[in-house]
């Protein structure tokens, strides 16, 4: 009795719930886990004379990424991210703000004007971008026609290049959430702490940005991780010359044919990302706000 | 006096941030003029830069590239099938997750948040290193695979946002009216959870139809949209690129403002 | 978010049905008598060869392009088998091919138009009686300069590397010839394996990467027309179309003896499609064919019957058809020893960094 009872209730709680989540579970162990843990097998492999990945133990990979030169590339793309996030916040957080507290019939319009540019393909945005600034391109035309300079100027091809095309990439990252955190403030906290007479600025460092805090850290970490592995905005508009750990990345799976190194150097990117969303978490930080 | 001082201080701060947003939008708007004008461009030069004059002959060049039309028509496939697939999977597993008690699913719900969060390019070169490994040949099915791992969890977080504030009552009431669990589902739980659910096949389907980096890696011979383009920028980018990324422009902003005006779901012909 | 931002795309859907409808028809005209999947390098084969191939044929071609010999490699290996029937390599490119076992020995039987290539170009030392390959294109990694914009005088690699050049080079973005090039304007050997000497490359490659702003192997000229830069090292014909559309462009062969190279036709060893690869590879070796490509990329053509049909605008033009002394005087990649070349791989990630 006892028995057929619980056999019973297996079968009506086991069945669904291996027929719902059974597939994701598959998905997440064939197409996420392992993969993974094959790219974290392979970092401790290395290659023989024709390119070909040898699974024998070694940690010559990461003995190497600790030289100079990658740990310069690292530096230089975590300096190149932390000054797009840095860019995207002193931007977007006043634009944020204008819009999302705008009152007229326009606001609507100007939330889907952020996003309208984003329904064209991003590369060729980016190309845009390398039109605009080249030599012969727009800006030239325009500041040589305004004779403000009688020479074409060099934009293209910079770090400053490749971080203006990474600003371009990620604002509406942290513009979207921000506004979604501004519109929900409550416009009678501002109006009281101004008639306690707390000046503007006040009321911005002691209200209003630790109120929107959450929105501000959730873009900061929407910009800052993914602009780390974006190889093409570099390679593009930095004219290869600026790389990042994205295209070193890219490179070894290439053209460099050196699968384990690739490899290595996304562990290290791995580690990198965990480190920061750890960061985020202990900031008090929803993960669900993340990527939504 | 004072009140006039702080009217004039108004309107400065007005116009200041009426400049300051101007600027950002005309940021966010270049590439776009750049693109669309040069759509228009009589060059037939590469890298087809400078303006020779203006033309329409790339809106009709465009449907003779039958390369880049059918990468366009690839990239639908794959955007269409991955949404899918991907909203089906997700949909079942943020039910269950939500629902059943069982082992690993705390690793279940930490898994999610990978795709999420790790630079695409490390998802890229991992699923790369797998199909490669176990030999699945690259092309069509490893593109729609690929999209649809890391599209689910962005279906799942939206279903699950929609089931927190769910009343599992009505789901008993039904039972308890002699339905099945299959017609409950179908009749009550389905409907009870659409709007999270489409939310999460469109964010599907536009993670997949503007996806670069992962496709790049495990596409083999088969050339999505965003990689057509990719290759063309290598040698210039040709003006019937632009001009088909003026009509999706188009086409996209029409039916947004057809579908945010009501005359798509018919709310005006109620009277 | 993402959610907000692109909620209008769902549109396109809409919109593709009707493109995809025009684009799928269209492309299964040709198809009647198979595929063939060409990789080729980027700007080397016209669209208008290839659908006159598939008109006279019926085969329907995929063509997918690459920016360098180890891209190509890297991506053949790493798709299953027969996923590429015909490939495109550069001289050591091939030798390394055949040393992997990775190609198929041509059917000469069926390549009657291998009568058309020049004598010098058969019988190369990288497959000794071309069992694997028939030779295409080839060319320098020459310099160019855009005269109206550098006034100092340019003659050799060693030039290159000149302060006053400083952010105003292009150069390939193929790590065997920007460091070969580098050594050879120390003195050195294209191919230098001595790691002392390779020390010296090193330093003397942080002095071009000051000078050099874009690194470019697919399309180098674009930044020489745009004027986004004023000089450098990119391949000979790329320098020749450069100069049709700025006539203040010049062709210079480095004293040095440029960096050579020369690409050949080959089959996989899986290919699954191996009589339409021969068709192929026989119809790029007519003449007139071969014509037809060299209007569009004029690169040193191995295809003597094809120059002949060329004229004067080819032949007499230094670019297009490199002098043969400067031919004489260059070398070509060897392959190297996996330590010389993980030496070399460090050299070029502290350069492009």
């Amino acid at each position: 009795m006892t028995a057929k009872t619980s056999k019973h209730e297996f079968r009506s709680n086991t069945v669904p719930a291996f027929v719902t989540v059974g597939p994701v579970a598959v998905l997440l162990l064939f197409l996420v886990v392992a993969p993974l843990v094959l790219v974290a097998v392979m970092s401790f492999c290395r290659t023989d004379e024709f390119y070909n990945v040898v699974y024998k133990f070694t940690a010559v990979n990461y003995t190497k990424l600790f030289s100079v030169d990658y740990l310069r590339i690292y530096g230089q793309s975590l300096l190149i991210a932390f000054v797009t996030t840095v860019i995207c916040v002193l931007v977007g957080y006043p634009f944020a703000y204008v819009i999302a507290r705008n009152k007229t019939k326009w606001k609507k319009l100007l939330y889907m004007l952020v996003i309208i540019p984003f329904w064209t393909n991003s590369l060729i945005r980016i190309y845009g971008w390398r039109a605009f600034l080249g030599s012969s391109g727009w800006l030239n035309k325009l500041l040589m026609t305004l004779h403000i300079v009688s020479e074409p100027v060099d934009f293209l091809y910079k770090t400053g290049t490749t971080i203006l095309g990474m600003v371009y990439c990620f604002i509406p990252f942290m513009v979207l959430p921000l506004y979604t955190a501004i519109e929900k403030l409550d416009g009678s906290l501002l109006e009281a702490s101004s008639d306690l007479g707390a000046k503007p600025i006040r009321t911005l460092f002691e209200v209003i940005i630790p109120l929107t805090a959450s929105g501000i850290f959730s873009g900061c970490i929407m910009v800052f991780i993914p602009c780390l592995g974006y190889f093409f905005v570099s390679y593009i508009l930095g004219g290869g010359n600026t790389d990042m750990i994205g295209n070193l990345i890219e490179r070894q799976f290439k053209s460099a044919n050196n699968w384990p190194l690739g490899a290595a150097l996304s562990i290290i990117l791995i580690l990198v990302t965990l480190l920061l969303v750890k960061l985020y978490q202990k900031l008090g930080g929803d993960m669900d706000n993340l990527g939504v | 006096m004072k009140i006039s001082k702080k009217e004039s201080k108004e309107k400065r701060n007005k116009g200041l941030s009426i400049g300051f947003c101007s600027m950002v939008y005309l940021f966010l708007f270049i590439p776009i003029f750049v693109v669309v004008s040069n759509s228009f461009n009589a060059t037939t030069s590469k890298p087809y830069l400078s303006w020779k004059g203006f033309t329409f002959d790339w809106y009709l060049k465009l449907w003779d590239n039958t390369s880049l039309l059918s990468s366009f028509g690839n990239t639908i496939i794959i955007a269409v099938s991955s949404t899918v697939l991907a909203t089906i999977i997700g949909t079942l597993g943020a039910i269950g997750i939500y629902r059943y008690k069982f082992r690993g699913k705390g690793i279940i719900n930490g898994l999610l948040y990978i795709p999420v969060v790790i630079p695409e390019i490390v998802i890229g070169i991992a699923l790369l290193t797998i199909f490669s490994n176990v030999k699945i040949p690259r092309g069509m099915l490893t593109l729609i695979l690929s999209h649809v791992s890391f599209s689910v969890p962005y279906v799942i977080f939206n279903v699950r946002a929609r089931l927190s504030g769910y009343d599992k009552s009505i789901e008993e009431a039904s039972m308890d009216l002699g339905a099945n669990r299959v017609v409950t589902f179908f009749e009550i739980t389905l409907p009870t959870l659409a709007p999270g659910i489409a939310g999460g096949a469109l964010l599907a389907f536009t993670l997949s139809i503007d996806d670069v980096i992962i496709s790049y890696f495990v596409n083999g011979q088969t050339k999505t949209y965003p990689l057509k383009v990719m290759e063309s920028i290598k040698s210039g980018v040709s003006p019937d690129v632009n001009a088909l990324s003026t009509l999706v422009l188009i086409g996209t902003i029409g039916l947004v403002f057809l579908t945010q005006s009501g005359l798509l779901t018919g709310k005006h012909k109620k009277i | 978010m993402k959610r907000k931002i692109l909620a209008g795309l769902i549109s396109l859907s809409l919109l593709a049905l009707a493109v995809t409808g025009c684009g799928g028809k269209s492309s299964e005209k040709a198809g009647d008598n198979g595929e063939l999947n060409l990789f080729v390098w980027t700007e080397y084969l016209p669209d208008s060869v290839v659908s006159k191939f598939e008109k006279e044929t019926g085969i329907k071609v995929n063509v997918s392009t690459y920016s360098s010999n180890e891209d190509m490699l890297a991506k053949v290996k790493s798709e299953t088998a027969g996923a590429y029937d015909v490939l495109n390599p550069s001289d050591y490119m091939v030798a390394q091919l055949i040393a992997q076992d990775m190609l198929k020995p041509l059917d000469f039987d069926q390549l009657p138009n291998f009568s058309h290539i020049g004598e010098s170009y058969k019988n190369p030392s990288y497959d000794p009686g071309n069992v694997y390959s028939v030779p295409y294109m080839g060319g320098a990694g020459a310099i160019a300069v855009n005269t109206d914009k550098v006034d100092i005088e340019i003659t050799s690699y060693a030039d290159l590397f000149n302060p006053a050049l400083e952010g105003k080079l292009v150069v390939l973005d193929d790590f065997r010839a920007v460091i070969g090039m580098t050594a050879k304007a120390i003195g050195y050997d294209l191919n230098e394996t001595d790691p002392a000497r390779l020390a010296e490359v090193s330093d003397k490659l942080m002095e071009l990467k000051k000078n050099v702003v874009l690194y470019d192997s697919d399309s180098p000229k674009s930044a020489l027309i745009s004027g986004d830069c004023d000089a450098g090292m990119i391949w000979s014909a790329e320098v020749a179309m450069a100069m049709e559309e700025v006539p203040s462009i010049e062709v210079i062969y480095p004293e040095e003896g440029p960096y050579l190279f020369l690409d050949n036709w080959v089959v996989t060893k899986e290919s699954p499609n191996y009589d339409n690869a021969m068709k192929w590879i026989n119809f790029v070796m007519d003449p007139d064919n071969m014509a037809m490509i060299l209007e569009e990329f004029p690169y040193l053509c191995a295809n003597t019957d094809a120059i002949a049909k060329m004229g004067d605008s080819y032949s007499g033009n230094l670019a297009k058809n490199p002098p043969a002394d400067a031919i004489a005087s260059g070398s070509y990649v060897q392959n190297l020893d996996s330590d010389v070349l993980d030496i070399y791989s460090e050299m070029w990630t502290k350069l492009k960094e």
